[in-house]
């Protein structure tokens, strides 16, 4: 896969529905899932995104998009968080950094 | 009512900077803290995070976090789990409590250090938010280790380790007070959050978690795993400042990078090696240390720097080769001088366990099979004395690890190099040429000596053996020994040749 970013995730019973989330909110990409157990890596290539809508509909309106910080043990590429949404992205050079 | 979404908010609370009027803005963030150095003071202003968090978001994840973690611990302390864990996992685990535990005590000093000098409000901000994160870790992680003083005296060097004057805690009060308490704030954030807590921590939290679940440590993995979502969140503290140290001094970000990383993988190649490649049994191993360092440093960590516009460290090719030879022989120099150690290091050169290194490892059993073969027949012949030390390895001025490197020569012959220095007319040795170029850059930075060096000072009294381990801390009950040398049994038939000296050889 190439530019592959996206969230790993700490062993609990919503890894499942956490992944159909992210696979209902990237529909055009492949999801690649790397369970190793008590970490699951998620990952697509260039931009990976959540969005609290579809954690919602797979794991009751209750659910915060801030309660999936208390599953995130590390992630590839650069995060971004909003109140709706977390994606993480695959950052080219950064504006500043040297060519 | 309806909530005001955050981002329509958060930039009242985050961005708190002002122009001080009464005093001078060197007075509240001067240089030798806040290192701001070649950066123009006012470059700061545009730092910004990119993992964004409210302090009611955090205090109600916070509070999740903990829930769900004691909960585990509540429930599995009723359980057998811990009398059934191998004691080779079991020693990964101490070693884990004893070295880990006041390294998070010494982060929250580094964190609020970042949250009065930090050069942005924001930043500031973000760093209490890892102030409270490694009080947590802190706190976790001794109640943790706690549980198992009454079962295992060896436990109770979660709280003690980082007090004595073992070599292990010399080695790592070098490594970690450079990195979290002596440097200016930027500097930090460079090493800490960025270049140990992007890369490396990955590796002993969410990578050792999948051995510590396989070996069937469910509350170490949910502890460390738990711990790892903090460091995912105020490591992101490294970034911006990376961004903005790059643009205005790319020396300097780059020199930062290095040093923390070298540091980093000397350290973890003697904690997190032997732990994952040994101590975890050969049939709950997940993946090799190598295995596990390609997927967290090689390709997440480096990914991260060269996004910035970074290069690889200069060293990367002698790091590269290293991942093949650094933790084989610290395991060995562990287990070697085993009774200086707060865990019961295994050998794990069984039978099963050798197939598996050759595979993962196609050099190990030229490089490292034939010393342990000697140790072996020590085993099986009774001659334990000739397996426990008499004497002390040399220990390196920088890393403070046993000089145990193996390199391939031009001769194609395996030999332990000394890479030694002159300097101010003492001469230093060092394990690799990697740390005796970071010693000589950083060489009026104050260099903790070694343990070695205390003794040849004479420091350590009597200098014997015993003297050495009163020195350390070491008492009869918690000295390491391996748990049963059950591993050297596979091989009692095998064939052992006298030892013939030969001239020349």
């Amino acid at each position: 896969m190439d530019h592959p970013v996206g969230p790993v995730l700490r062993m609990c019973d919503e890894v499942e529905s956490v992944v159909a989330a992210i696979r209902d909110d990237n529909p055009d990409i492949d999801i690649d899932v790397v369970d190793r157990g008590s970490y699951v890596r998620v990952q697509g290539p260039g931009r990976v995104r959540v969005t609290e809508a579809s954690l919602q509909r797979h794991l009751g309106p209750a659910f915060e998009l801030r309660s999936l910080q208390t599953m995130l043990s590390s992630f590839a590429g650069r995060i971004h968080t909003s109140s709706d949404e977390i994606s993480w992205e695959w950052a080219t050079k950064r504006e500043g950094a040297r060519a | 009512m309806t909530l005001l979404k955050r981002e329509e908010w958060q930039h009242l609370v985050r961005e708190v900077d002002w122009t001080l009027s009464y005093v001078d803005d060197e007075a509240v963030y001067p240089e030798w803290m806040s290192g701001t150095g070649k950066v123009p003071r006012e470059a700061w202003a545009k730092w910004e995070e990119d993992y964004k968090v409210s302090y009611p978001e955090y205090v109600a994840t916070q509070r999740e976090k903990e829930s769900s973690a004691y909960a585990v611990k509540a429930a599995l302390q009723r359980s057998t789990a811990w009398e059934n864990l191998s004691e080779g996992w079991k020693s990964s685990t101490k070693m884990h409590f004893g070295g880990v535990t006041l390294v998070e005590s010494e982060a929250v000093l580094a964190e609020l250090k970042m949250a009065r000098f930090g050069l942005n409000g924001s930043w500031r901000n973000m760093a209490v938010f890892g102030a409270l994160d490694e009080i947590r870790h802190a706190q976790i992680t001794l109640f943790f280790g706690h549980e198992f003083v009454g079962k295992d005296p060896q436990y109770d060097w979660t709280q003690k380790m980082f007090h004595t004057n073992d070599w292990v805690a010399v080695s790592l009060r070098n490594l970690f007070d450079g990195m979290m308490v002596t440097s200016n704030v930027v500097d930090i954030a460079i090493q800490l959050p960025l270049t140990f807590e992007t890369g490396f921590t990955n590796l002993q939290f969410v990578a050792l978690s999948a051995d510590a679940l396989e070996s069937g440590d469910v509350n170490f993995a949910n502890m460390i795993s738990s711990i790892q979502t903090d460091e995912a969140r105020h490591a992101q503290q490294g970034g911006p400042t990376l961004e903005i140290l790059v643009e205005h001094d790319p020396v300097r970000a780059q020199w930062v990078i290095d040093k923390a990383f070298w540091g980093s993988a000397r350290a973890f190649a003697a904690l997190t090696g032997p732990a994952m490649d040994y101590y975890t049994p050969v049939e709950h191993r997940k993946q090799s240390y190598r295995e596990f360092m390609e997927e967290w440093i090689i390709d997440q960590f480096v990914r991260t720097i060269e996004d910035y516009g970074l290069k690889k460290p200069w060293f990367w090719d002698e790091f590269m080769k290293g991942l093949d030879t650094w933790h084989h022989a610290l395991h060995m120099g562990l287990w070697y001088w085993r009774p200086t150690l707060w865990w019961k290091p295994t050998a794990a050169v069984s039978k099963d366990d050798r197939d598996w290194l050759r595979e993962k490892y196609p050099n190990w059993e030229k490089v490292y099979g034939d010393k342990w073969d000697v140790i072996i027949d020590n085993v099986n012949r009774g001659d334990m004395e000739l397996t426990l030390p008499e004497t002390l390895p040399w220990l390196c001025s920088m890393c403070h690890l046993p000089c145990c490197v193996a390199t391939l020569g031009y001769d194609n012959r395996w030999r332990v190099r000394d890479y030694p220095l002159k300097h101010n007319g003492v001469t230093y040795h060092f394990c690799t040429a990697g740390c005796r170029q970071i010693w000589w850059k950083d060489r009026d930075n104050l260099n903790h000596p070694t343990v070695i060096d205390r003794f040849l000072a004479g420091e350590i009294q009597p200098m014997d053996v015993g003297g050495i381990l009163g020195y350390m801390g070491l008492t009869p009950d918690v000295m390491g020994d391996d748990p049963d040398y059950s591993w050297a049994a596979d091989y009692k038939d095998r064939l052992i040749v006298p030892r013939v000296p030969v001239a020349g050889a």
